[in-house]
């Protein structure tokens, strides 16, 4: 084979950015969202204060985790909207059954007991994936009904204001704390912590393990795969189990960092949490994405609810706004990918 | 990126001279030969398989050496894919026996036959577009070292390795931005390389390939011919399946002919002509003479008049005329696609002025080139052209809907299955039933009621790429019938092919591209392949060099 030939494969006659962009696109949320916080600050430089920062950090941390546990499923070329229902199916449950039966339960047996509730509610959407062999789409639409019902008509329909001691202390243990310019405490919360330790988790399985390769593999082409020798059945369960338990720890921190626990919360929010993934990068059609253009679509749907309004656009806008970023982001994704082949 | 020259480049002139001689088995010259062992790694004794009511294998019995090349040649649905399907463990014959390095098998499973070393490469190349060039090569090894179990660790260092060390063996580069380079941005020929490396990756002793050439130029197919050479030289066994003739002499080595499930003939390819091969395959005569006896009308019918499209093409001119026939070839990277798309509106010409019957005509849209009477039958029939779960019928009227509707939109579908069964006659389909769907076709057949689909619009220029690609032999003979019926009718026809014997058997006229220009036009009559093979591998400078001074 000549050189001139193996050329081809090489971008030497393609701009340079595009070719960047196209293999990362997480590149133009980032770009997106430096231009928002860089109007906002001029508009309004309250933004920049530490309190605002801390904010939008707190506000991040559901949202992130149930992203990360989309976007693993995303990569595998499918599809999950019944995170909402497990996270609150998980953080239901487990607060009654502290608050009625162990209420001295140390915290970290709520929390591990509330992932291992939702990676076992994952392994039923996994099951019910491989075997059904139906879209994940529709599965998961499936049992998003199932586990909100069997929630609201089993297990119980009223909204608990006062949360056992040790879940309100968690939601209010600090990381760091300081005094701001008129004198209120700010906190950075404990919990925050846990997403950037369940995003370094969730890269570290995805580049270092097989079952990482493996979760691609299955997004570029699942025939291919399961020919190659991939089991796909391992796989799919993994995959749900791993964002089902995202979402049972991301149920106990909301109800914790709200000190209620509302049966009725979190459904319906699975789509936000979609267009941060996909505004993150991630094909819809899988195989591809980042762990951090995840979170940097997290943190542009986040900073675009919350900044808004500090910048005199009523709340009612937000959705306009998020959806024509959504818009505007796969224009250019496509776009991107068009010009370079 | 510049790549430096690897050593394929010796073995590729080394193979080329060998095959401008007649065909000579490089079997029977190598020296490998003599070092095979006496016994088999591979026999195959006396297998059945029925797939319901279908017979597909009736008895089938061959052996395969180490070291060795065979060829197993055979018309579309003779069961070469169900005999592959056996020896890689995806399906189990239900009589006969399976004999691996002298041990008795009834059947083989999949974990057994890739222990055992054999290794497929399907046509479909069964690449995960989205993973890397070294994931795809060597991801497969590890999960086969590690039983297929997931929760492992993935050993980056053992990956970069074994992927150089199978890479280099097929003469593909080896740096770091070709490993990591994503596989879908691969051209189609590299593709087919690294499909090769990953099933050589692992140790493997029978490699076999299922129509390894179909999208690949003589270019690329040297290059092949050099891994395969360098594969036999340490005792791997290499089966190809194709439908290429020609290409299994270049190559050498055993014939392994089938036909209706059967094996019919096998023996060193030296023992049969390539007449005698089509013979067998097909149970009939073809003659390989020249198709084309009629003879271009006078007056103009198409025009192209110094078409660009950088980087593919520049400065390209040529006329056609009324029920002339003209071929185009050239290398996969000489333009000659583009220019094909750019003909039928696809990938629109950037500069240059196309005439049609005389009038300048601008092609900016494929519904442009429809109106005007232009027909493209492109080379990925299943990707770009047939809806395979539909019906023959609606596959032949999709260009004519709109004018099979009446006023409400509503189609009048007697007269559509008039046109549909006139066509599925004139394209001499070989069932009658034109609700059958496209899928179930042969490619053969599925080529015909793609080429018929045009036929509805009676079009005056029709673009053939690649018309007979992964097309078996009787059904060849069958489109170019149907080509020269067109010409005689008056339609021009353009044809862009690798093949060359399907040029110079069909067209009046050939011209030859080379990178991105037409630098020779022939009388198909006054020239023969190596003629033509010369002017497509002459160096020429690159098309940015030229335009840059």
């Amino acid at each position: 084979m000549s050189a001139t030939h193996l050329q081809d494969a090489a971008p030497s006659r393609r701009s340079a950015f595009l070719d960047l962009v196209s293999r990362r696109p997480e590149i133009i949320t980032f770009i997106i969202l430096l231009a928002i916080c860089v109007a906002v600050s001029v508009i309004n430089p309250a933004f920049l204060q530490p309190s605002s920062l801390v904010d939008i950090g707190r506000a991040s941390v559901v949202m992130g985790l149930f992203a990360l546990g989309v976007f693993i499923i995303l990569a595998a070329g499918g599809i999950d909207v019944s995170f909402t229902a497990i996270a609150a199916f998980t953080m239901y449950s487990m607060t009654l059954v502290v608050k009625d039966h162990v209420p001295d339960m140390p915290i970290a047996l709520v929390l591990v007991l509330a992932t291992a509730g939702g990676a076992l509610l994952g392994v039923v959407n996994g099951l019910l994936v491989h075997h059904l062999r139906v879209p994940s789409l529709i599965v998961t639409i499936g049992t998003q009904y199932l586990f909100r019902g069997i929630l609201l008509a089993f297990i119980g329909t009223v909204w608990i204001m006062s949360l056992p001691t040790q879940m309100g202390a968690f939601g209010r243990m600090p990381l760091f704390q300081f005094e701001s310019g008129d004198g209120r405490t700010i906190t950075l919360p404990f919990y925050f912590l846990v997403l950037p330790a369940a995003a370094l988790l969730t890269w570290w399985i995805l580049s270092r393990t097989l079952m990482g390769r493996a979760i691609f593999a299955l997004g570029g082409n699942a025939s291919v795969a399961e020919r190659l020798g991939y089991s796909l059945k391992t796989i799919h369960i993994f995959l749900f189990a791993y964002a089902g338990a995202l979402a049972g720890l991301a149920g106990i921190i909301h109800a914790a960092a709200n000190r209620q626990a509302n049966p009725f919360d979190l459904v319906g929010s699975e789509i936000n949490v979609i267009a941060a993934v996909v505004l993150g990068g991630a094909r819809i059609t899988g195989g591809t994405g980042t762990v951090l253009g995840t979170l940097l679509g997290v943190l542009l749907i986040v900073v675009v609810n919350s900044v808004l309004v500090m910048v005199g656009i009523p709340s009612t806008w937000q959705r306009v706004v998020v959806g024509g970023f959504i818009l505007l982001a796969a224009g250019f994704f496509m776009f991107c990918q068009k010009k370079n082949n | 990126m510049r790549v430096p020259r690897k050593p394929a480049r010796v073995a590729t002139a080394r193979v080329l001279t060998v095959s401008g001689e007649p065909p000579v088995s490089h079997a029977s010259t190598s020296p490998m030969t003599a070092a095979a062992p006496a016994r088999p790694f591979l026999e195959l004794r006396g297998i059945h398989k029925r797939f319901g009511g279908v017979h597909a294998l009736r008895g089938v019995s061959f052996s395969i050496a180490a070291g060795e090349a065979y060829h197993l040649l055979g018309e579309n649905g003779c069961g070469k894919s169900t005999v592959i399907k056996i020896m890689s463990g995806a399906h189990a014959p239900d009589e006969g026996e399976i004999v691996l390095e002298g041990r008795s098998h009834r059947a083989l499973d999949p974990i057994q036959s890739l222990a055992a070393g054999i290794e497929t490469v399907y046509q479909d190349l069964s690449l995960l577009p989205n993973l890397t060039v070294a994931e795809n090569v060597a991801l497969n090894e590890q999960l086969v070292a590690h039983g297929g179990r997931l929760a492992r660790l993935f050993d980056r260092t053992r990956l970069k390795r074994t992927a150089e060390a199978a890479l280099a063996t097929v003469g593909l580069p080896t740096a770091r931005a070709y490993l990591n380079a994503i596989v879908s941005d691969l051209p189609l020929a590299q593709r087919q390389l690294v499909a090769i490396a990953r099933a050589i990756a692992t140790r493997a002793r029978l490699v076999i390939m299922d129509e390894p050439t179909t999208s690949l130029t003589r270019r690329e197919v040297d290059n092949l011919i050099a891994v395969v050479e360098r594969l036999r030289s340490e005792g791997v066994a290499v089966l190809f399946v194709t439908h290429k003739l020609d290409e299994c002499y270049r190559i050498g080595g055993h014939a392994i002919v089938f036909r209706d499930g059967q094996c019919v003939a096998q023996g060193p390819l030296t023992d049969y002509s390539k007449h005698r091969l089509t013979e067998l395959m097909t149970g009939r005569t073809i003659d390989s003479q020249r198709y084309r006896t009629g003879a271009p009308q006078a007056g103009e019918l198409f025009a192209a008049d110094g078409l660009s499209l950088p980087p593919s093409f520049a400065r390209v001119s040529f006329s056609l005329r009324r029920g002339e026939i003209l071929g185009i070839t050239g290398l996969a990277d000489s333009g000659r696609n583009e220019l094909a798309t750019a003909i039928a509106g696809v990938t629109p010409a950037a500069r240059g002025r196309i005439r049609i019957d005389g009038k300048v005509e601008r092609i900016g849209h494929p519904a442009h080139a429809i109106r005007l009477g232009i027909g493209y039958v492109p080379e990925d029939r299943l990707g770009e052209g047939l809806f395979l779960d539909k019906s023959i019928f609606e596959n032949e009227i999709a260009l004519v809907v709109s004018d099979l509707a009446n006023a409400f939109g509503i189609v009048d579908k007697a007269k559509g299955r008039a046109l549909a069964g006139r066509i599925a006659q004139d394209m001499r389909l070989n069932t009658g039933d034109i609700d059958l769907p496209v899928g179930a076709l042969s490619g053969g057949n599925q080529q015909r009621v793609l080429i018929g689909r045009w036929l509805s619009i009676r079009p005056r220029l029709l673009v053939l790429h690649g018309p007979t690609v992964g097309v078996d032999v009787g059904s060849k003979d069958t489109i170019y019938r149907v080509i020269q019926q067109l010409a005689e009718d008056g339609m021009g026809l353009i044809i862009i092919s690798d093949d060359l014997p399907e040029l110079l058997q069909n067209c009046d006229r050939i011209l030859v591209m080379n990178a991105g220009s037409v630098v020779a036009e022939y009388d198909a009559q006054a020239t023969d392949e190596e003629e033509l093979y010369q002017a497509m591998l002459a160096s020429r400078p690159d098309m940015q060099t030229e335009a840059a001074r």
